[in-house]
């Protein structure tokens, strides 16, 4: 049994090997979605980078990234295109792609992966197909539950100090007035 | 769309012979800084411009030059439309403005050569340049409301009872 598992570990291998060679000179993409949010909020900016990193030993050509996963029903498209082309991939080298969106419900939405073309050689017949990481599933908070946890809350407490102000300004008032009476008296007084 | 800003533009002319470059180049530019990074870990810098040449080249491969770094101009489903965009990290994000240099196919290699050789990358005259400015982050309040509220309520008590002994002294 385990002698079968090592033989079977060993095809894989030369089969990865065989396949290495195969491709041999052409490039290889390796691309990743990323949100660099640390909450998502409904109304607020997403921001969504692409990378598209060169792994291979030969330039990718033609390069084209495709995301639907944004509907324009559900997201506002604040700047950046959600397609793209690149067109020179050089090997060893990594190019980024950045959009901002703005979702316009709440709720929980699965962030997808994005769809990437390419010519893996200068010569290549057919287009290579990719799809990016998939960031995966995500809650965006509705505004109002985010302004309530977040927001500097100057109203509510100014509002605060409003409705404190009569229990402080009436007595001090009413101190005031006494004492600026008290010390006419005493001034009157001592002038006679 | 609201912040959406569109800077100033400088098109720097460039002569060159030959035919697939670009003459007399004109670039209209949009551009989109994240402003409120409460909710974000990194700042985007996103500029959109079209590329307008006097002798109709199109399909122009173009790069970009910012803060020392270069990167490629994506291209997008209009013709002659380009996208540059870029994050940087919160903290190391400096506000202001940023000029995007962009180079076509030959002044991108003068200017990778000049980089290697140790020259001085500006000696490379651009084909145009772009001005992304970036306000600042807004990173949250200086202070929070319910500090400066407890304090004043601190200095009120005090000075209530600090009169308070005075009378009754």
């Amino acid at each position: 049994m385990k002698y079968s598992a090592v033989l079977l570990g060993l095809a894989a291998i030369l089969a990865i090997g065989r396949c290495e060679d195969e491709v041999n000179e052409a490039a290889h993409l390796l691309v990743s979605k990323q949100i660099l949010n640390r909450y998502l909020v409904e109304t607020m900016d997403i921001v969504v980078k692409y990378t598209v990193h060169n792994v291979g030993n030969s330039a990718a050509l033609e390069v084209e990234i495709t995301d639907n996963s944004f509907h324009p029903d559900n997201f506002a498209h604040i700047s950046g295109e959600l397609n793209a082309r690149i067109d020179r991939v050089p090997p060893g080298t990594n190019v980024s792609h950045t959009v901002v969106v703005r979702p316009r419900k709440y709720g929980y939405f699965n962030f997808t992966a994005a769809e990437v073309l390419y010519r893996r050689t200068e010569d290549a017949p057919r287009m290579q197909v990719a799809v990016s990481s998939e960031p995966g599933e995500g809650l965006v908070v509705a505004f109002r539950d985010y302004d309530k946890k977040f927001s500097s809350h100057v109203i509510d407490w100014a509002a605060f100090a409003v409705m404190t102000l009569p229990s402080l300004a009436i007595p001090f008032a009413l101190w005031y007035s006494s004492k600026s009476k008290y010390e006419k008296l005493s001034k009157s007084t001592k002038k006679h | 769309m609201n912040r959406l800003i569109v800077l100033c533009i400088i098109a720097v002319t460039t002569s060159l012979a030959l035919a697939e470059t670009c003459q007399k180049p004109e670039v209209s530019a949009s551009a989109y800084v994240t402003e409120d990074a409460t909710v974000l870990t990194n700042i985007a810098f996103t500029t959109q411009f079209t590329l307008k040449c006097s002798n109709g080249a199109k399909g122009v491969s173009l790069y970009a030059e910012v803060e020392g770094k270069t990167l490629p101009a994506v291209r997008l489903s209009a013709d002659n439309k380009y996208q540059v965009s870029w994050t940087e990290d919160i903290k190391k994000a400096r506000s202001g403005d940023y000029n995007v240099n962009l180079y076509d196919e030959e002044g991108y290699s003068a200017l990778r050569k000049a980089i290697r050789n140790g020259e001085d990358p500006s000696s490379v005259k651009p084909l145009a340049v772009v001005v992304l400015n970036n306000p600042g982050a807004y990173l949250g309040p200086w202070i929070n409301s319910e500090l400066l509220a407890a304090f004043l309520a601190a200095f009120v008590t005090y000075t209530a009872f600090s009169a308070k002994w005075k009378l009754l002294s």
